[in-house]
């Protein structure tokens, strides 16, 4: 998945905005007592990029969120959005950012609709202009007329969009997006997500469903204790994994000894269905469509060659394992 | 998408637009259960009070006068300020609290949106629909004094005009009052029941309990009580009976006019000023 701008065609509509990042943060912490929640962050979120904030839950990832939209006052460190200082120039920056930060809630007792229209007051503008847009986009036209305490929590985040939109925004902060949702509803939002993004809008998103974010975003920052570990795209930050490919093939025990010493695999297991074999440096394509031929040309008959992929949370899982024996 | 710099629109100004006020009235007039409190004590409250009277009169002239006796609208009006009362600060507290409570004041916040300007648009959409339920009750009270009251009891003058006018005006006053107080007091607790509970426990406790005595060396702190001073400013044609030395209905030794105003003027923009702060500076 490729964004407007990784394909080098940033939108017209940009031009008149400042600066290469999105989102510019700097040495930001947030102390709760002794409890420091955001501890010196630095955060660069490029332009027109899905860009996922991943963390475990108490990691900070929610007040760094707040910090940036001004619900909280930081402690020290500087931010900006969309080129805007913040919060010295917080009306400007917020006036083209929207924003759902934990479970988007509204006024029970008023319609999806009526609610906007408060939200839309609140930005001025044409914002009112947008309600109906905004509404069919995020697929709630039918029900924009019923109280939202008649809700479901997917309908309660589609609406939280919809407010986003109010803004014709060029930057999205999503805290928890798929939170609540049917699979139908995650897929129905990712897609949306990427709408957006192919828009040309900025999308930074939180999530604790790792594999969404593998699934949605191009880039991807790890935060853990407040902390950010490692921020990057998604594929930077699978360079350095292992390649693995999994072989069922006729005779196991033949195969490891074809292989072993053969240079192509870095470490050969053994499994009840053939082989795990972890591959040594290279393209993995090549290595792969060199074991098969090896295996053949032994006389061992090989039924499946299962290229094994290190998805992000097995890699997030890792990182953060390894951060908390190291405490 | 539209460029950045193409908002035209002033957020960071701590004034309210036309749009916000009218999308706050939108809010409250949308909340059944306190629209219909609010009806009860300041429309049907004086229509039950004057029906009924009217019901007795027509079926035994002789033991009751009229429905509109001017005595009445004293009896009225104590009830409307007192009920009257109590709802404002409901209807304050509601409003400085109904964003918080459902989730949507950080919606706003996030708009860009300056809070104080979130704040004070609750102000006038509040004191809207209120004042202006309050009013029609009085209008009621009023005309039921205008025409079902002297022709029918020769020996008693009827108020005139400005005297009514003059009588609706303290009472929209007292109403006021207690909204604005109910409102920066919800803001700044962040809730609703606490301060409606302190606020009623002022002013059917402390208040008239201030209010019938004259504590040696402290009539100066209870002249700081808001109640005091619109009890001393009440004027004639509501005090009824209880009429004090001023006109007004306390015990206390009057307090000059500019005294009365500052007072109220303080508790007005003082409860304000601590809940726009607070709002200010409230995590969202």
């Amino acid at each position: 998945m490729k964004s407007a701008s990784e394909q080098g065609a940033a939108p017209p509509e940009l031009a008149g905005d400042t600066g290469r990042w999105a989102v510019e943060v700097h040495g930001l912490t947030k102390r709760f007592g002794a409890r420091t929640a955001v501890d010196a962050v630095d955060l660069l979120v490029p332009r027109g990029v899905a860009f996922g904030y991943l963390g475990p839950n108490g990691a900070g990832k929610t007040t760094l969120i707040r910090s940036l939209l001004g619900l909280t006052r930081p402690d020290s460190g500087t931010i900006s959005l969309l080129g805007v200082p913040v919060p010295e120039q917080r009306g400007r920056a917020l006036a083209r950012v929207g924003a759902i930060v934990d479970e988007p809630r509204f006024h029970g007792h008023l319609t999806g609709r009526e609610n906007l229209k408060i939200l839309a007051a609140a930005r001025g503008g044409d914002a009112d202009q947008q309600i109906g847009p905004a509404l069919e986009r995020t697929r709630l036209t039918g029900r924009a007329d019923d109280k939202v305490s008649s809700y479901s929590m997917g309908m309660r985040q589609r609406l939280g969009l919809a407010a986003c939109l109010l803004a014709d925004p060029h930057l999205l902060i999503l805290d928890e997006p798929m939170k609540g949702l049917d699979p139908a509803g995650m897929h129905e939002t990712r897609e949306l997500i990427r709408s957006l993004v192919d828009e040309g809008r900025t999308v930074v998103l939180s999530s604790h469903l790792l594999d969404e974010v593998e699934r949605t975003c191009d880039q991807v920052a790890i935060v853990d204790r407040g902390k950010v570990i490692h921020q990057g795209s998604i594929g930077e930050l699978m360079a350095g994994t292992e390649d693995r490919v999994e072989v069922e093939c006729a005779d196991p025990a033949a195969a490891a000894r074809t292989l072993e010493g053969s240079g192509i695999a870095s470490r050969v297991t053994i499994t009840d269905t053939g082989l795990d074999i972890v591959l040594s440096a290279g393209p993995a394509r090549q290595r792969a469509a060199e074991i098969t031929r090896r295996l053949v040309e032994a006389g061992i008959a090989v039924h499946e060659v299962r290229p094994v992929h290190t998805s992000l949370e097995q890699w997030f899982l890792s990182v953060t394992s390894r951060l908390g024996e190291g405490s | 998408m539209t460029p950045l710099d193409s908002t035209a629109v002033r957020r960071d100004s701590w004034l309210p637009p036309v749009p916000l006020i009218g999308a706050k009235i939108l809010e409250l007039r949308k909340r059944t259960v306190l629209m219909a409190v609010t009806v009860a004590f300041t429309v049907a409250l004086p229509v039950t009070f004057y029906g009924i009277r009217l019901i007795y009169h027509l079926s035994d002239p002789a033991h009751y006068g009229p429905a509109g006796d001017p005595g009445a609208l004293a009896t009225a009006g104590t009830l409307m300020s007192e009920f009257g009362f109590i709802v404002a600060i409901a209807f304050g507290a509601t409003a400085a609290t109904g964003d918080l409570s459902d989730g949507m004041f950080r919606h706003l916040v996030i708009t860009g949106r300056s809070r104080i300007a979130l704040y004070l648009s609750r102000i006038p959409a509040g004191l809207a629909l209120l004042l202006s339920l309050a009013a029609v009750g009085y209008t009621l009270a009023a005309l039921a004094t205008a025409y079902l009251g002297s022709p029918h009891s020769p020996g008693v003058p009827s108020p005139s005009a400005g005297a009514l006018a003059g009588a609706g005006l303290w009472l929209e006053l007292y109403l006021v009052i207690g909204f604005t107080v109910g409102h920066g007091l919800g803001a700044l607790m962040g809730q609703r029941t606490v301060p409606v509970i302190l606020l009623v426990v002022l002013q059917i406790i402390i208040t008239p309990a201030l209010a019938d005595h004259a504590l040696p060396h402290l009539v100066n702190v209870e002249r700081l009580f808001v109640g005091v001073a619109m009890d001393q400013l009440q004027p004639s044609l509501l005090a009824g009976p209880h009429i004090g030395p001023t006109g007004g209905k306390v015990a206390l030794p009057p307090m000059p006019t500019w005294a009365m105003a500052t007072v109220i003027a303080g508790w007005i923009i003082g409860w304000s000023a601590i809940g726009a702060w607070k709002t200010a500076t409230r995590d969202a």
